[in-house]
């Protein structure tokens, strides 16, 4: 019986190859301006509105609600990796193996007024947590993403403001309980739809 | 050279396979406080008229009782990445200038803060 060589240009193909169905990728977001601790030790219970906005600008969110106004600044950094490896070198040509993975760090100051425009309460979050991930062995092309970002990194919700009211009934009845009107209170990025007065809404 | 052929062939792939992007998203309405603008703005004499004169439809109203809030926004993302085939990154900036104007039952201005973030093109 003869014993069969290895083929140094055979081996060299199917390295590159290999390598060349691999791929890394990274996403980095970063949104919003940073919030500087030495003006959170600025705010104080009873602070007149001009004094705060003038401290940390205009809000990024803002609704009033029965008691007065309520603002959030933030500022969200989120990091998505991802790697993909396409198995055909190995023999199995219809297999790809993912992998992926999402972290988000960030700040998020919100903000209560009563009536009178004087800051009756002041919260601050401030979070570098693990987002999420996964892997997984698919066939031919990368059906499931591994990370789910979309909802962290989405548009301002003022864009939708007035699109809101001309949607489709029955999600137009949504629009006095959005998030999204300013006169029912505000969301933070990534909550999900199921919590919340989001999870009355028509569908 | 022969047996660089391989090498030279995945490298020569490789070089015109990759490629670089840059984006830009601008959605919101338009800056227009810029400081020249509001500095005609005066609190307690301006009216919710002159402040929808100078800068337009805003992108939120927002009521409370007998009180009005104007809510300007303007969102900027910018983008861009390499892909290399083995590695890709990509960076994205989202950066919102904003404005808002607070109105009392008469309508006149009673506050206001505007923010357009520095060292942006357009």
């Amino acid at each position: 019986m003869r014993l069969k060589t290895i083929n140094p240009y055979r081996s060299t193909c199917i390295v590159f190859l290999a390598l060349f169905l691999a791929g890394c990728t990274q996403w980095r977001y970063d949104m919003g301006d940073h919030i500087r601790h030495a003006d959170l030790d600025k705010l104080q219970q009873g602070m007149p509105l001009t004094e705060v906005i003038a401290i940390f600008g205009p809000p990024q969110r803002i609704s009033s609600n029965v008691s007065g106004y309520v603002m959030a600044w933030e500022h969200w950094q989120v990091d998505e990796d991802s790697l993909g490896i396409r198995l055909g070198a190995l023999g199995a040509d219809i297999l790809s193996l993912d992998w992926g993975k999402a972290r988000i760090r960030g700040e998020f100051l919100l903000a209560t007024f009563d009536r009178e425009h004087r800051l009756s309460g002041s919260t601050v979050s401030q979070w570098d947590n693990d987002a999420g991930g996964g892997q997984g062995i698919q066939p031919f092309i990368g059906v499931v993403s591994m990370v789910d970002i979309d909802d962290l990194v989405a548009q301002m919700p003022q864009h939708l403001w007035g699109a809101n009211s001309l949607r489709e009934l029955p999600r137009a009845l949504n629009s006095p309980s959005s998030p999204i009107s300013g006169d029912a209170g505000l969301e933070q990025r990534g909550t999900p739809p199921s919590i919340g007065q989001k999870s009355l809404e028509l569908r | 050279m022969k047996r660089l052929r391989p090498i030279l062939m995945a490298v020569l792939c490789a070089a015109l396979l990759s490629a670089c992007v840059q984006y830009k998203s601008k959605r919101g309405v338009e800056v227009k406080w810029q400081s020249d603008i509001t500095e005609q703005l005066q609190k307690g004499k301006s009216t919710r008229g002159e402040v929808l004169a100078l800068l337009g439809p805003p992108s939120q109203l927002i009521s409370l009782e007998d009180e009005t809030v104007l809510y300007y926004l303007f969102e900027r993302t910018k983008g861009d990445g390499y892909i290399l085939i083995l590695y890709n990154r990509f960076t994205v900036d989202a950066r919102y200038d904003r404005a808002v104007f607070f109105f009392d039952e008469n309508d006149i201005l009673s506050d206001y803060s505007t923010h357009i973030h520095e060292a942006e093109d357009d």
